[in-house]
């Protein structure tokens, strides 16, 4: 139980050690899909290029948003390049590593699609069963004689094989083997190609602006990890809040019904010194922030305008931004200075 | 062994788990000590489970939603597809098949989660001290929707994925002039064969190529629907996605902020609630030990007394071990309970923690007619 929640925690520490986990899962479901998904080649001369076609084409794109839509990073991308500037500059570099760390985890479930399509063959057979070379495979002599409608409505129906009626122009087995072959040459091919531009990539890439690609690396996880500690902290705010406020309400019922009583027979809500602890550390868990208006502020000045990435400075909030040159006094000489004033 | 030394709700997890303070009933015992580790071990992980999956709502509502996604997948592989194949039933048959099952399980998405009950009552609660803000009520609507449409959609697009629906459902609407094996039919004849289409076994229709043909070209275009609406919905999902940072993200966070903090209230207030029960019902069975010893007292001083010794003791004043619960011991009567209760609904406190809460302190006009704890309600007094 320890090891399994210690590997989920490790997992959902990093967005994109997470994402790494989807990717993986996506990627044996898009196979899984596949293989439950039932073919149905039309067979009809028409229709057989646009259904293999979307076939192909139609579950990667799915598969591709998808993979981005589950991306949390996503709304992330979208926030930081909309976001006003504010007191943080934005950075091009951290978006653009952003949005090709996702690109290319979103891409790896549709390259498996078309790798499994490519690999079965049936996808292929469907789309180009009527442009087999009939004067190779099977009786050429005979294919003059035809008109070509004709033609397309037999060989459409290689797929199929409880409806084909043209073993006398061509036997299907050879079309199918034929067509087979060549669809699985392509989908090594394909496969092939997309390992080597991965490896070419990923060992290529130090060699140019490794300096510039680790700063964007550390600053593109610090804004997802502040992100969600922004969202466990309002979190953490609500739950204070929503402490508080009942307990106030009980407590003012219970005043309530004092002030009503001439017998004073309840117990008094004196607080306990246990009871005025836990109230005072539910309150410092609320950090001063007490009610609506306030809290609304604090949302609206963090998108409109986020603070500085330099810590160790107590710069007011609503303020000018003191950029701080010198070190700025402290609060206490401040206050002790004007009160002797 | 377990042994009810104490009991009392744990942090966070509600009243539905209470937890049980384990005590080894004798130091000397060591295999029952063993036991009782070992067993609170257990006890402490599946606390930490239950309350890691309580922590945040939102990942709850969505391991629902997933769940019900995958029972959805589970019931539609295992219901046995059954066309009438004739004529007028195969399309009420069909689209029945494909659209009543997402019904249920959008109307079981709604009831499964808890936060649409939680957007009634805050839709509906009277505005109290507390304004309403339509922009959470919107908020929470749209994700609760959100969440509910996954498993009728699972449903809809397996359905047409696996194309037996549409077969069964439009066999009859097929043109029969695509398909050049109808030529010597008369219409009637080839009505009663579309409609036999979908059941393979059917004598009339077993082992023809024309209705091999119509089936497959119902599949598949069926199975180009689906992948159409998938495609649809996932661009859809994509750009709400992207681009919602880009209209009133401010707005956003704050509706995002305040219903989730709606939901936490209602659940905490939940929780306080099931405290102050508990520990009335705790006071009030001691209360009652309490007067019956005094009763028995005063019946067998006319009979030849108790003896001192078997006296219970005093109610603890301070029953919860100094845990500091005064706020919840001052509501002592169902009375009480009630007005606190309709309260909460009809006049919630404002947000505002800082506020005195003179200026909205509920119910100064009812006070009159609460009771004293301990006497009978036999009388109400006139404001």
């Amino acid at each position: 139980m320890d090891k399994f929640r210690m590997i989920f925690q490790f997992l959902q520490s990093n967005q994109e050690s997470f994402m790494n986990g989807i990717c993986g899962i996506m990627a044996l479901a898009s196979a899984q899909i596949y293989s439950a998904f039932d073919f149905n080649c039309p067979c009809l001369p028409g229709y057989n290029v646009a259904y293999s076609m979307g076939i192909l084409l139609t579950p990667p794109l799915v598969l591709f948003l998808l993979g981005l839509v589950m991306n949390n990073n996503i709304s992330m991308l979208a926030e930081e390049w909309k976001r006003p500037a504010g007191r943080r500059a934005k950075d091009p570099a951290v978006l653009r590593y952003m949005f090709c760390s996702m690109a290319q985890r979103a891409l790896i479930a549709p390259v498996v699609w078309v790798a499994v399509t490519l690999l079965d063959g049936k996808c292929f057979l469907c789309a180009f069963c009527t442009a087999v070379p009939v004067a190779t495979l099977g009786n050429g002599s005979l294919v003059p004689g035809l008109p070509a409608a004709e033609l397309a409505r037999l060989l459409a129906r290689v797929p199929c094989p409880e409806i084909y009626d043209g073993n006398w122009l061509l036997a299907r087995e050879v079309a199918v083997r034929y067509l087979r072959c060549i669809s699985q040459a392509l989908g090594w091919s394909f496969v092939l190609l997309t390992t080597l531009l991965a490896f070419v990539v990923r060992s290529v890439r130090p060699c140019f602006t490794q300096a510039a690609f680790l700063k964007s690396k550390y600053w593109s996880h610090y804004i997802d990890i502040e992100r969600k500690l922004f969202d466990e902290t309002c979190t953490e705010h609500a739950k204070a809040f929503a402490k508080v406020c009942i307990q106030q309400f009980f407590e003012a019922m219970n005043h309530d019904l004092e002030l009503g009583h001439t017998h004073g027979v309840l117990a008094t809500a004196a607080a306990t010194p246990v009871e005025a602890d836990r109230t005072e550390e539910e309150r410092e868990k609320l950090r001063g922030i007490t009610d609506q208006g306030t809290m609304n502020k604090l949302l609206t000045s963090w998108h409109k305008c986020k603070p500085p990435l330099r810590l160790g400075q107590e710069a007011p909030l609503m303020g000018n931004g003191w950029a701080g040159i010198e070190p700025r006094p402290p609060r206490k000489e401040v206050a002790t200075y004007f009160s002797k004033v | 062994m377990l042994t009810e030394a104490k009991c009392s709700p744990g942090p966070g997890a509600g009243c539905i788990w209470p937890v049980w303070e384990i005590h080894p009933p004798h130091p000397g015992k060591a295999a029952n000590r063993q036991r009782s580790t070992q067993a609170a071990a257990v006890m402490d992980r599946f606390r930490m489970l239950f309350q890691n999956l309580q922590s945040s709502s939102e990942s709850v509502m969505n391991g629902i939603c997933l769940l019900l996604a995958a029972v959805t997948v589970k019931m539609y592989s295992s219901f046995d597809f059954n066309c009438p194949c004739l004529a007028r039933y195969n399309a009420l048959y069909g689209l029945g098949l494909l659209l009543t099952p997402p019904l249920a399980l959008f109307l079981c998405g709604l009831l499964v989660n808890r936060q649409s009950v939680v957007m009634v009552e805050e839709w509906r609660r009277p505005a109290g001290h507390r304004k309403k803000d339509l922009g959470i009520i919107r908020y929470m609507c749209s994700s609760v929707l959100q969440r509910a449409l996954a498993a009728p959609m699972v449903w809809i697009l397996l359905a047409l994925l696996d194309g037996k629906c549409f077969v069964c459902a439009f066999s009859n609407s097929v043109d029969p002039e695509k398909f050049l094996d109808f030529a010597n039919m008369t219409p009637s004849q080839v009505q009663l064969f579309l409609a036999k289409v979908p059941c393979k076994e059917d004598e009339m229709v077993k082992d023809s190529p024309a209705r091999k043909a119509v089936s497959r070209y119902l599949r598949c275009l069926s199975q180009a629907i689906g992948w159409s609406i998938t495609l649809l919905l996932i661009v859809v999902a994509f750009l709400a996605r992207c681009l919602r940072p880009c209209f009133d993200q401010t707005v956003f966070l704050q509706r995002r902020y305040w219903s989730n903090y709606v939901d936490l209230e209602q659940k905490l207030f939940d929780e306080t609630c099931c405290e102050h029960a508990r520990d009335f019902a705790h006071r009030c069975v001691l209360h009652f030990f309490a007067s019956m010893q005094s009763e028995l007292r005063a019946l067998g001083l006319h009979r030849g007394g108790i003896p001192e010794s078997q006296e219970l003791p005093e109610p603890p004043e301070d029953l919860d071990g100094g845990s500091g619960k005064a706020h919840l011991r001052a509501i002592s009567s169902r009375e009480q309970v009630d007005h606190l209760l309709s309260t909460w609904y009809s006049s919630k406190p404002p947000l505002d923690l800082a506020a005195s809460p003179k200026l909205w302190r509920p119910g100064l006009n009812h006070r009159a007619s609460i009771a004293a704890p301990g006497t009978k309600l036999c009388h109400q007094v006139d404001v």
